[in-house]
């Protein structure tokens, strides 16, 4: 059962399409678990399409019309002629990675939310990891977001997170296993808000592996060993 | 379950026809039969709002202009996705709104990772692309579950008339959060507030239209 989800502030922008990208994969993630979160996006996308009728209307251009309708006949001519038109987007420059490996199935295609599957292709073994200590490795995800980092994070059964603070907020949402840090235990589908200046050391449970999709607002402030190793990738909106 | 608590309101008024709301979603399953005046009929009354909704994000007085894009773009996907519209499940306006909220998050995804590709090449990073389309992240399909869970769509005549009813504060805060593509951050910072009291108006006029707020 899920227990702590996002607050108004987060349902609201997400719902309007505010949300910063990183933040709202974390929303998207939540949801995926939680039917009642699902069901107040629901009502407050419902929302905004009622102050979206209520806006002064701009008038288009004349042709507005004619060009959209050239646009889709021109469209459809084209998918007719091509049986299966490329997806774009939808694969990687980078092919290679995409090989599946046997030996990792998953077990089902709906157990991740929507983007960490696509992001894995069903086997998160085929990210790109960096291991620091025995038990944690993190993988981030490139979203093109200056001021925040967005990573996948494992922590191996009975491991722990080294220990951090930062400067910023930070957002956790459990995708598989459970963790507990000091203030409770944590879930599937948990959304988990730190807020600037809290120090914490999570750490998974000990029968099951634990995944988690993290995002960082920058800077992020480290003072042991730790930060050595990750301050290339935390640091980067400033590095430039 | 708590969900369905607050959802007295909605339920009762669900009964209550909304001819414009059957209308648009008769013209927009027509659309999804390829008929072109049912599709000229939705443009001439969705293209407008598409346009001024275009022109009232962050941005657009900077002179990232991309309202002509927003509404071509936007009604392309109308046209494509219109046979997966079902009126049992969204009106046409919700519906519109979403593909229309999530175009205008692709242009900006697009235009900010174009910047930020040109701007810089990180050594070590050879992902620059997540992949992911907008709807991964901004679903769009409705599922069964929510379907099914009593929580049924408010009527919209209701909700617009709760919406004149609230405070001017509450809902120029509202209009800043849905129209102007702002955060809650972004309003505290221009209206120079406290995150917390931003927060704390949005959650007082959601209450006054009966809508979710925090557990
Ligand atoms: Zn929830």
């Amino acid at each position: 059962m899920v227990k702590y989800h996002p607050d108004t502030r987060f349902l609201t922008d997400y719902a309007a399409g505010s949300l910063p990208e990183s933040q709202a994969l974390c929303v998207a993630a939540h949801l995926h678990y939680c039917s009642g979160c699902r069901a107040k996006i629901r009502e407050l996308t419902q929302l905004g399409a009622e102050f979206f009728l209520t806006q002064e209307p701009e008038a288009v251009s004349d042709d507005s019309f004619d060009r959209l309708w050239q646009n889709l006949q021109k469209q459809e001519t084209s998918a007719a002629r091509q049986t299966h038109p490329q997806q774009e987007s939808a694969t990687t420059p980078d092919t290679t990675k995409a090989t599946k490996t046997t030996t990792n199935s998953p077990k089902s295609a709906q157990e991740l939310p929507q983007a960490i599957e696509k992001l894995t292709r069903g086997n998160i073994n085929s990210l790109k990891w960096r291991n620091i200590g025995k038990s944690f490795r993190f993988s981030n995800i490139p979203l093109g977001e200056q001021s925040r980092e967005t990573t996948l994070f494992h922590i191996k059964a009975g491991g722990n997170v080294p220990k951090h603070h930062h400067g910023g907020d930070e957002i956790t949402v459990v995708l598989k296993g459970s963790f507990s840090d000091q203030e409770d235990h944590y879930h599937v589908g948990d959304y988990i808000v730190r807020t600037s200046g809290e120090s914490h050391t999570p750490v998974a449970s000990q029968d099951e592996d634990c995944l988690c999709l993290a995002s960082l607002d920058a800077p992020i402030v480290m003072n042991n060993w730790f930060y050595r190793v990750l301050a290339p990738f935390f640091n980067r909106p400033t590095a430039w | 379950m708590s969900a369905a608590s607050h959802q007295n309101f909605g339920q009762k008024s669900k009964r209550v026809v909304n001819e414009a709301t059957v209308k648009w979603s008769n013209l927009l399953l027509k659309v999804a039969e390829h008929d072109r005046a049912a599709f000229e009929q939705l443009f001439v009354k969705f293209s407008p709002l598409i346009k001024a909704f275009a022109n009232k994000q962050a941005g657009a007085d900077k002179g990232v202009n991309m309202s002509e894009e927003l509404v071509q773009e936007t009604m392309v996907k109308v046209w494509q996705k219109a046979p997966s519209f079902n009126p049992e499940k969204a009106s046409a306006s919700t519906w519109i709104f979403t593909i229309a909220r999530n175009t205008r998050i692709d242009l900006l995804r697009k235009n900010a990772r174009h910047f930020v590709n040109k701007a810089t090449s990180i050594p070590g990073n050879d992902q620059q692309d997540d992949g992911f389309d907008v709807h991964d992240i901004w679903i769009e399909n409705e599922d069964e579950d929510i379907f099914n869970q009593l929580v049924k769509q408010r009527n919209s005549e209701a909700l617009h008339e709760a919406m004149k009813a609230l405070p001017e504060e509450q809902s120029f805060i509202l209009k800043k959060v849905y129209l102007e593509d702002k955060s809650h951050s972004e309003i505290a910072k221009e209206l120079q507030m406290p995150l917390g009291t931003v927060k704390s108006r949005v959650r007082l006029a959601l209450n006054k239209l009966s809508l979710s707020v925090d557990r």
